[in-house]
């Protein structure tokens, strides 16, 4: 990806020409492929799982993907969003729409504080910091269990009709379920986009390829870090509220370390860097997952062999290696 | 014709090839949907946990579940259908069973749901279940899901709950002014029977002087060992499950506790008692759902296991397998009674039922679905005592099943 050769752009055959404008729609091309993803997959539970955790994987690409932050700690926004967001429609009698905004910016909030306290190190330090914080928000969902339901999880909040403008759509339908939290995930994906298309995107991509020299020119590297932390939580947090909804209970293990190590799990294995990869990284290994433990039991060596595979051999990640190989493709036409 | 600047440029390129291939990338995705039987078959969910600490209790219960599907196969079906029996791993996380359990209903549309084996998976399943009104057998020990707040009358609850185990084996072990202390894994499970136990203290007289929490999984118990010792307790009460049970009273007798008192358990397991061996386990007195040996005073019991050896090679139930064949038995015997899979019919069969498959005559009682049932007392026999290697325990008691066992419905929050 040299800057030299761009003086003079070879013309593009039609099918290229297509995907650069495609390229130009890429909120709206990713909608569109994810409105196709109930028919494509075994369940409608899976699909919406794929949803829920592109979200996640989404938010937190902006931090470890683009701005090269690697946080152990996603879980905690995860479930911050969806915790709130159930205790607020339960117990505060809130209605949903009212609830997902109230637990995004609650979760904001708590980017802020781990972000502040986490961003001040680097390196495996900021990795270790964001993890104890997360751990921490784990034994206070534990130990609060009068609001939280403790080990047992949070119950009690289930949404099963959803008020659309005077029309009365029934959410226990597994479609209408779908395509009410697409549209959250709609709103994730544009406010992503927008933010990697804006200066403060490029800012973030220079502070990846070069701290220093970002900070040279002139950005105030550690505001940025911070922000870029609160962002990405915040877009987590909505993966949280959908998954709220999505399963009228919020289990414990939605905040452990595990569900942080899948987030870093799936955002490998779709590519880091890339805008539609996390999807990507999230389908495959739900579907993995999902498939393969129909067959055996020991779908973990499957799937754990399928992952050190992909580590190995694809570094990249299934849509980064794609990507790679595409302009390779070109230049050979 | 550069018409933005290089670094827009620069990610120009990327999205262009990252939409490239969006189509291949989707057709990758798209995979046969998994065959789905026959409308006219009767179809069971079971989300069970294969994978994790209670892989063991959970093998079990799917051989056991799938017994009773066959046995009804063979004698004709349910209302002359054919019954199917569906097992998911749900991993023993909430979430993942939740989402198991929509999939059962929603795509593979199932007509009730067997299964789970931990409080907070049970709970989930029941949420799910109950929102969209499907039955669900549930076969996991809890005093929740009896109480009115988290009660479905679509939910049946076979297993025993913490109440009902920890009396039974309270009345047998402690006496008027006895001391206990509690080791308790810190989780919903150990809470529940904690408070079991101190509720069946209360009555019998004896004193509590010490509760210890340990973390849920840990693997080492030596730091509890001595703060216990020291306590001087009559008895010691370990409510834990799966392999912390057998962890905990390994290093329990490696310290000797056994010299100075009586090591007593909710719930004594059969597969941890087979992967720890009989030195270890000698004198442990706890309480069960079932063991093979009550063959030799139950005539059903003798049938359960003769119907199991059968179909698995000589091998023995075990007492959470034996759940897994009570749960989805007493459901198909609703079923057959409802003459079909009809929600409110089977749920009025399900209230009427009278049913004995393991050990002796069962019902579930009709304010919280809670399945009155007989509890066993079982020791652990020493080495010497075994007459054979499935010959693991000696049955010091058997409370009849009646409701005295359980807490009263207006006690649960019920109306009555």
């Amino acid at each position: 990806m040299t800057v030299q050769s761009t003086d003079e752009a070879p013309p593009l055959p039609h099918v290229q020409r297509l995907f650069a404008v495609l390229a130009d729609h890429r909120v709206l091309v990713s909608i569109v492929a994810l409105a196709l993803l109930p028919w494509l997959l075994p369940s409608k539970a899976l699909a919406v799982n794929v949803l829920i955790y592109g979200v996640v994987v989404m938010g937190y690409n902006l931090l470890f993907g683009y701005t090269g932050l690697l946080s152990f700690g996603h879980a905690a926004f995860f479930g911050t969003g969806a915790y709130l967001a159930g205790i607020a429609i339960g117990r505060w009698g809130l209605p949903w729409f009212a609830a997902v905004p109230l637990a995004v910016a609650c979760s904001t909030i708590l980017g802020a504080v781990i972000g502040t306290i986490s961003t001040r190190t680097r390196g495996i330090y900021f990795s270790m910091v964001t993890l104890a914080l997360a751990q921490l928000v784990y034994y206070v969902a534990l130990q609060a269990s009068s609001f939280t339901g403790g080990e047992n999880g949070l119950r009690g909040f289930t949404v099963d009709h959803i008020n659309l403008l005077g029309v009365q759509l029934n959410f226990l339908d597994p479609l209408n379920k779908y395509y009410v939290l697409m549209a959250f995930a709609a709103v994730a994906i544009w406010v992503q986009s927008r933010i990697l298309n804006s200066p403060f995107g490029a800012v973030i991509e220079a502070i990846r390829e070069n701290e220093q020299r970002a900070r040279a020119c002139g950005y105030d590297v550690e505001r940025c870090k911070l922000i870029v932390f609160m962002l990405s939580g915040a877009i987590s947090a909505i993966g949280g509220c959908m998954s709220a909804l999505h399963l009228s209970i919020v289990p414990l293990d939605i905040l452990h370390y595990q569900t942080s190590g899948m987030i870093v799990m799936m955002v490998l294995l779709g590519g880091a860097r890339s805008f539609f990869g996390p999807f990507i990284g999230a389908a495959s290994f739900l579907i993995l997952e999902d498939v393969v433990s129909l067959w055996t039991p020991h779908w973990q060596i499957v799937v754990g062999a399928i992952f050190v595979a992909f580590v190995l051999f694809l570094p990249k990640g299934i849509w980064g290696t794609f990507l790679d190989v595409l302009p390779i493709a070109r230049e050979r036409r | 014709m550069p018409r933005r600047d290089t670094k827009l440029r620069r990610t120009g390129v990327s999205r262009r090839t990252a939409l490239m291939g969006m189509s291949a990338g989707l057709a990758s995705l798209a995979m046969p949907r998994l065959g789905r039987a026959a409308d006219d078959t009767i179809r069971i969910g079971f989300p069970t946990p294969l994978t994790g600490p209670f892989a063991a209790e959970a093998r079990d219960q799917v051989k056991c579940a799938e017994l009773a599907v066959k046995l009804v196969n063979d004698k004709g079906g349910v209302a002359g259908r054919k019954v199917e029996l569906l097992v998911r791993d749900d991993k023993l996380n909430a979430g993942e069973a939740a989402t198991r359990t929509l999939e059962l209903i929603e795509k593979d549309k199932v007509h009730a749901v067997v299964g789970a084996l931990s409080s907070a998976v049970q709970l989930a399943v029941n949420e799910v279940t109950r929102a969209r009104s499907v039955i669900y057998v549930s076969i996991s020990q809890s005093d929740t899901i009896n109480e009115a707040k988290d009660f479905s009358k679509y939910t049946f609850h076979e297993a025993l709950n913490p109440h009902m185990t920890t009396g039974a084996v309270a009345r047998q072990t402690m006496k008027k002014g006895m001391k206990v202390a509690h080791l308790v894994a810190d989780y919903a499970y150990g809470h529940e029977m904690l408070r079991g136990f101190k509720r069946a203290q209360g009555t019998i007289g004896a004193e509590t002087v010490g509760e210890i929490l340990h973390p849920f999984g840990a693997a080492d118990y030596s730091t509890f060992m001595p703060r216990l010792m020291s306590l001087r307790p009559d008895v010691l009460c370990i409510s834990n499950f799966g392999r912390d049970q057998a962890n905990a009273i390994k290093q329990a007798v490696d310290f000797g506790i056994k010299q100075q008192m009586k090591i007593v358990v909710p719930v004594i397991l059969h597969n941890q008692r087979l992967a720890v061996g009989p030195d270890v386990f000698e004198g442990v007195v706890g309480g069960a759902n079932y063991y093979w040996g009550l063959e030799t005073q139950n005539k059903t019991a003798a049938e359960f296991n003769a119907a199991f050896r059968a179909a698995n090679g000589g091998a023995i139930p075990t007492d959470y397998g034996a759940y897994g064949y009570s749960g989805v038995g007493s459901l198909l015997q609703a079923m057959q009674a409802a003459g079909g899979t009809d929600t409110d019919k089977v749920i009025a069969a399900l209230e009427a039922l009278k049913y004995d498959l393991t050990k002796g005559p069962q019902q579930y009682r009709k304010c919280d679905h809670q399945s009155v049932q007989s509890v066993l007392v079982l020791e652990s026999k020493k080495k010497s005592a075994m007459a054979n290697d499935n010959d693991l325990f000696a049955i010091v008691a058997s409370d009849a099943g009646t409701e005295d066992l359980l807490r009263s419905c207006s006690e649960l929050g019920h109306p009555t």
